[in-house]
């Protein structure tokens, strides 16, 4: 776990001790990870591990508190920050659910989310015609229809439909630190190529990837550089790649041993 | 009572013309009938004060500069009724082939007699506004569209009102069997007035009725008009009703399945602002098996604004196999803003699907979160979904000019509304 | 289906039977003299007199509502008694030894033993018959948890404190039309007290019997639970079978202060007038309870009985974080009709409120939920959440839902909901090629429709209230 406990001020992200819970419930207990630049950590874990509150955490939903810890985004400490800040920082989190916005239109979305963090960065707009040519170009490399642009956010859209959309995101907003959170759920094998294609071509020496996955094969199309076990609200195991395809072989059961506080799975 | 009330009673009573046997069923009604308070159930919401104190001093003089909304790319035949007075001269609309426009007035006693059968047929229990405007209008204007003919261009009415003026204004539509037609209503205007517009439909057999009510009166416009539909065998009807509330903005629809396998659809939405009101009363009457009806109502509240709906569906002992559906959500701005809301069911029949769903909420913290965690500010994100809530039923709009044109306005009202 | 839906629904009454009892019984007609002679025979002191008489004026100058969704023929209150008492209470008998074995055999054909051997264990009993309490049962042991259960004559009298202050306090006399009726001439119900932070040891139960004729029955019943005390009541009614119509007028206060809870349950079984909707109780009642902070008011009810039903239980919902619900089975027959549902008026913080009401039409019956959410200004972060569901058996009944929602506090949220449906042929082809009978068919799919209500009920009324369902329903497909 040498990754974890480095202290190294060129982290993009560094989560420390984080405790978290959710309606008075602890999931997180003592969550480490450290993300350098340019890497990929995919997060594998047994249901109810935790896997998703960390990016709800990170993110900073609603309903979720902080207990203890610390989570820093390129320096900066977020859990303070307003959900819209913390997105401006530069955090992305690909939702494993995404939200459907009937009556606003996806285009009308997008440009308000640029729009928003350029400012905040203090960029410029960019003007609508720009824009929607920007925007074009994000519908066509996940390969959704333009029609989608017009349409509602995620509204009537498949899972795949809404995975990619997510990804198209993704690329226009240009994160940091991009969470995917099971992004590969309930996608076809077609799907899963757009997605990790739109990934990958955002891999980048200053942009790092946190990919919170249940199965390995996600994994084969996205080369993590280290695997994480989550267990019971925190990192159990790390290793590398070939961590994942072990996990895959045998599942999650002897990551826990089962004297430990009597909380096994 | 109110002084208005005997006031324009009294100006009924001397008048006599084709129109008379109605007139004096409704001034009959009238005699017997009690000005509406908070406890009169229909009026529970929806006080009468502006009507009550409505300025008795003549009518400004009609100024032409208050001319008709241009709306991009909308093909319409004008018809503009200006104090209440009908001043389209027919005589220079080229009418389609099919569409017959004329007012009652002039028709032969033949044609007189049938828009005496018609009149206040489909909604013959009439409130007191209702009964006003049965003795009070001097004429109808009669729209009849043919037989299997479909008119292109839609019919645009309008009724434009000039300070301290009344407009008591009575419109007749009949569709043939097979008929095709596009009506909008507008009501417009923000100084201080009173109208009671009344527009009844008969939609005949497999014929459709693509319908608008903008209701856009605001300030001190007083409006209390009602469109009433009656739909024969497998009629259809899509309806949009758009308002904006003012001192006392009061719309009745009712809808009629008169005829089996008919379906009326009915969208519509307010959006309020200041001291506004806006009392939607929709009823519809399955009367016949096997109608269907899907009603969408979506109400924005804002400062110090009331709105008011009332939705009932009345499902007659025959009407079985019917399908009707009421959908009401309302977001509430302010907390001395309120909506009130009542979506009623009637229901004598037992092999019916009918259900009705009404919530006043917050805007859904899920999509909140998820666009601010794009970046979008908390602020900002709600104004988007609020506006998004009611684009959703503007995009419904069949008509895309319509749709255009009112959605910039919506958006203006909104931003407008936000500042605040 | 609907010749046999019609011909099973012709079911007997069980308690339809008169009991043989000699009254006294003031001559019908309502006067202040009629009122003060009720004070006299109650032995009640001046200042209960006082807000009678005041409450008759008051009832005067009010008008009987006609806004419900129900048709009866105008009543006569000239035409009814106010005072009816078996002649064997006059000398108040001091123990279940002294009162005539008459009356104890009527609760026991109706399945309310009086002798406390013989009852459920868990369960206190007032027995209410027309205008006076015959007996409460375990006072002894729960007056040891320092619960006071006594016939509400007695309470004006032993406990005037308390009903000085909470009496009234709930239901003005202005409240409504038959509210001020009641508090002019009510004559008996229970009271009840139960001390801060006690947990009352067992079911309280209320048992009212009208059995004389003409005469209307007007109890009145007020629950205190004080802070951080709980209490589950149980109320049951039933009357002779008779061609004239009785008015049952009753107002019923609960007050849970701070922290305490009050679980309201009533099985209400009154004689439903015939078939041609001849005769049966006019049961036109005022319920309503107050929550102070944290406090929590549930009502669970299941209405079969009563020619005409008008009733509402309510909670005002005052203090910050209460809880009010309503838990509703109605099932109307014959010519029955019933307006009933409830309010739910948020004034505190974070208050919530669920209501879930299942009407049931069958024969030629009219069956109405009409309710009220109010949201004011004050009630930051409450919920309300309503679901009224209809079923329908045959095509000669109607099922209406009146729905009043008011919001003014933008951050409140409510949610309401409405279906009706009908016991679906399929449904019922499944059962039968399953091997059921149609009536059991029938009767368990009605069950299942009101399954969210019954899991409400105390255990033993819980089975009750299904049996009276399955009796109810009885033969209903043949």
């Amino acid at each position: 776990m040498s990754n974890t406990n480095t202290k190294d001020t060129s982290s993009l992200l560094t989560i420390k001790d984080l405790h978290a819970s959710v309606e008075e419930k602890n999931i997180l207990k003592g969550l480490n990870l450290d993300v350098k630049p340019g890497e990929v950590h995919a997060i594998m874990g047994p249901n109810g591990a935790g896997k998703s509150t960390m990016g709800y955490v990170l993110s900073g939903r609603e309903g979720y508190s902080v207990e203890q810890g610390s989570a820093l985004l390129d320096g900066v400490d977020i859990l303070e920050l307003e959900a819209e800040e913390r997105a401006r920082a530069g955090l992305f989190l690909a939702f494993q659910y995404p939200v459907e916005i009937p009556g606003v239109s996806n285009l009308e979305f997008l440009k308000a989310s640029v729009d928003a963090q350029r400012e905040a960065r203090g960029e410029g707009a960019v003007s609508s015609a720009d824009f929607l040519k920007l925007a074009k170009a994000a519908c066509k490399q996940v390969n959704l229809p333009l029609a989608f642009l017009k349409r509602g956010v995620n509204e009537g859209f498949s899972g795949g439909e809404k995975k990619r959309n997510e990804i198209m995101q993704m690329l226009l907003l240009q994160p940091k630190v991009c969470i995917l959170d099971e992004t590969d759920s309930g996608l076809d094998i077609d799907a899963l190529q757009v997605v990790a294609e739109g990934v990958n071509s955002q891999r980048s020496s200053d942009r790092s990837f946190v990919v919170v996955t249940h199965y390995q094969r996600l994994l084969d199309y996205i080369k993590p550089d280290f695997v994480h076990v989550l267990a019971d609200g925190k990192i159990v195991k790390s290793g590398d790649a070939s961590l994942a395809l072990e996990l895959e072989a045998q599942g999650y059961a002897w990551l826990q041993p089962s004297d430990e506080e009597g909380q096994n799975a | 009572m109110s002084e208005w009330l005997n006031q324009a009673i009294t100006q009924a009573q001397g008048v006599s013309d084709w129109l008379s046997p109605k007139r004096d069923l409704a001034l009959s009604a009238l005699a017997d009938v009690r000005w509406p308070t908070r406890k009169t159930e229909a009026w529970k919401y929806t006080s009468l004060r502006p009507v009550e104190k409505f300025s008795k001093t003549a009518p400004a003089s009609f100024s032409k500069a208050s001319s008709l909304t241009q709306i991009d790319g909308f093909e319409c035949l004008d018809l503009v009724f200006e104090n209440g007075q009908f001043v389209t001269d027919l005589a220079e609309l080229t009418l389609p082939e099919g569409l017959s426009i004329q007012l009652a007035s002039q028709a032969d006693s033949a044609k007189q007699a049938d828009v005496l059968s018609k009149f206040s047929s489909i909604k013959p229990e009439r409130h007191v506004f209702g009964l006003l405007n049965d003795a009070l209008v001097q004429d109808v204007l009669v729209i009849e569209v043919a037989d299997n003919v479909s008119v292109a261009p839609a019919l645009r009415l309008t009724s434009i009102l000039s300070l301290a003026a009344q407009a008591h204004t009575r419109v007749l539509v009949v569709l043939g069997e097979h008929a095709k037609l596009t009506v909008s209503e507008h009501y417009q205007g923000n100084e201080e007035s009173l109208n009671t517009g009344f527009v009844e439909y008969e939609i005949g057999a497999d014929a459709r009725l693509e319908h608008y009510r903008f209701a856009l009166q605001t300030g001190k416009a007083v409006s209390l008009g009602g469109s009433h539909f009656q739909l024969a065998e497998r009629a259809d009807l899509n309806s949009t009703l758009v308002g904006f509330g003012s001192d006392l903005s009061r719309v009745d629809v009712d809808m009629v399945h008169a005829g089996e396998n008919a379906f009326a659809k009915m969208n519509a939405f307010y959006l309020l602002d200041g001291k506004e009101l806006f009392d939607l009363h929709a009823t519809v009457e399955h009367a016949v098996p096997h109608g269907t009806t899907e009603e969408n109502i979506r109400i924005i509240a804002a400062d110090q604004a009331k709105a008011v709906f009332n939705g009932r569906i009345h499902i007659h002992r025959d009407a079985q196999k019917t399908l009707a559906e009421l959908n009401n959500r309302n977001l509430l701005m302010s907390n001395k803003a309120e909506i009130n809301t009542k979506p009623e069911l009637e229901i004598y029949a037992d092999d019916v699907r009918c259900a009705h769903g009404a919530t006043v909420a917050e805007i859904d913290k899920k999509a909140l979160y998820y666009m601010q965690s794009r970046g979008i500010s908390r602020a900002k994100a709600q104004v988007m979904l609020n506006f998004g809530f009611i684009n959703e039923l503007i995009d419904q709009m069949p008509n895309q000019e319509l749709a255009e044109w009112l959605r910039p306005q919506m958006r203006e009202k909104f931003s407008q509304m936000e500042v605040k | 289906m609907t010749d046999q839906i019609d011909k099973a629904l012709e079911r007997e009454y069980e308690a339809g039977f008169v009991s043989d009892v000699e009254s006294d019984t003031f001559e019908p007609g309502l006067d202040e003299n009629v009122i003060r002679r009720i004070s006299t025979m109650k032995n009640e002191p001046e200042w209960m007199l006082e807000a009678r008489l005041k409450a008759f004026k008051v009832w005067q100058e009010m008008e009987e509502p006609d806004w419900a969704h129900v048709d009866y023929e105008k009543i006569d209150f000239q035409a009814i008694s106010y005072f009816s008492a078996p002649k064997s209470m006059k000398d108040k008998p001091k123990s279940l030894d002294e009162v005539d074995p008459e009356l104890i055999r009527t609760y026991e054909k109706l399945g309310i033993p009086l002798i406390e051997q013989q009852m459920l264990a868990g369960v206190a009993v007032d027995a209410v018959f027309d205008s006076v309490s015959v007996v409460t049962t375990f006072r002894e042991k729960l007056s040891e948890a320092g619960v006071i259960f006594c016939p509400i004559s007695e309470a004006i009298q032993n406990h005037p404190e308390l009903v000085k202050k909470y009496l009234g306090s709930v239901v003005p006399t202005k409240d409504n039309y038959y509210a001020a009726l009641n508090c002019a001439v009510f004559t008996d119900g229970s009271f009840v007290y139960i001390p801060k932070g006690t947990r009352c040891p067992m079911e309280l139960s209320t048992y009212f019997r009208i059995n004389e004729q003409n005469t209307g029955q007007f109890e009145r019943t007020l629950i205190i639970a004080d802070e951080g005390s709980h209490v589950s009541y149980l109320e049951g009614c039933t009357a002779p079978q008779r061609d004239e119509n009785q008015l049952h007028a009753a107002v019923v206060e609960l007050v849970a202060l701070d922290d305490a809870e009050i679980k309201y349950s009533t099985v209400q079984n009154w004689y439903p007038g015939d078939e041609n909707g001849k005769g049966g109780i006019y049961n036109f009642v005022t319920k309503r309870g107050i929550c102070h902070t944290n406090a929590k008011i549930s009502w669970t009810q299941v209405e079969t009985g009563s020619a005409v039903t008008w009733k509402y239980p309510s909670c005002v919902l005052k203090g910050d974080n209460s809880v009010g619900e309503f838990y509703s089975v109605a099932l109307t027959r014959g010519a029955q009709q019933a307006d009933t549902g409830t309010k739910m008026i948020h004034l505190g913080k974070n208050t919530k409120s669920t209501i879930i009401s299942k009407g049931i039409s069958a024969g030629r019956s009219n069956n109405s939920y009409r309710g009220l959410v109010r949201m004011n200004p004050g009630a930051d972060g409450a919920r309300n959440f309503t679901q009224c569901d209809s079923l329908l058996i045959g095509d000669q009944c109607g099922a209406h839902t009146f729905p009043y929602v008011e919001s003014r506090n933008p951050s409140a949220i409510v949610e309401h909901e409405a279906t009706t449906s009908k016991v679906s042929d399929d449904q019922m082809f499944l059962c039968q090629q399953r091997g059921l009978d149609p009536e059991k068919a029938v009767s368990m799919i009605v069950n299942g429709f009101c399954k969210e209500v019954f899991k409400e009920l105390p255990m033993e009324f819980a089975v009750e209230a299904g049996k009276l369902l399955e009796i109810s329903l009885e033969g209903s497909v043949g």
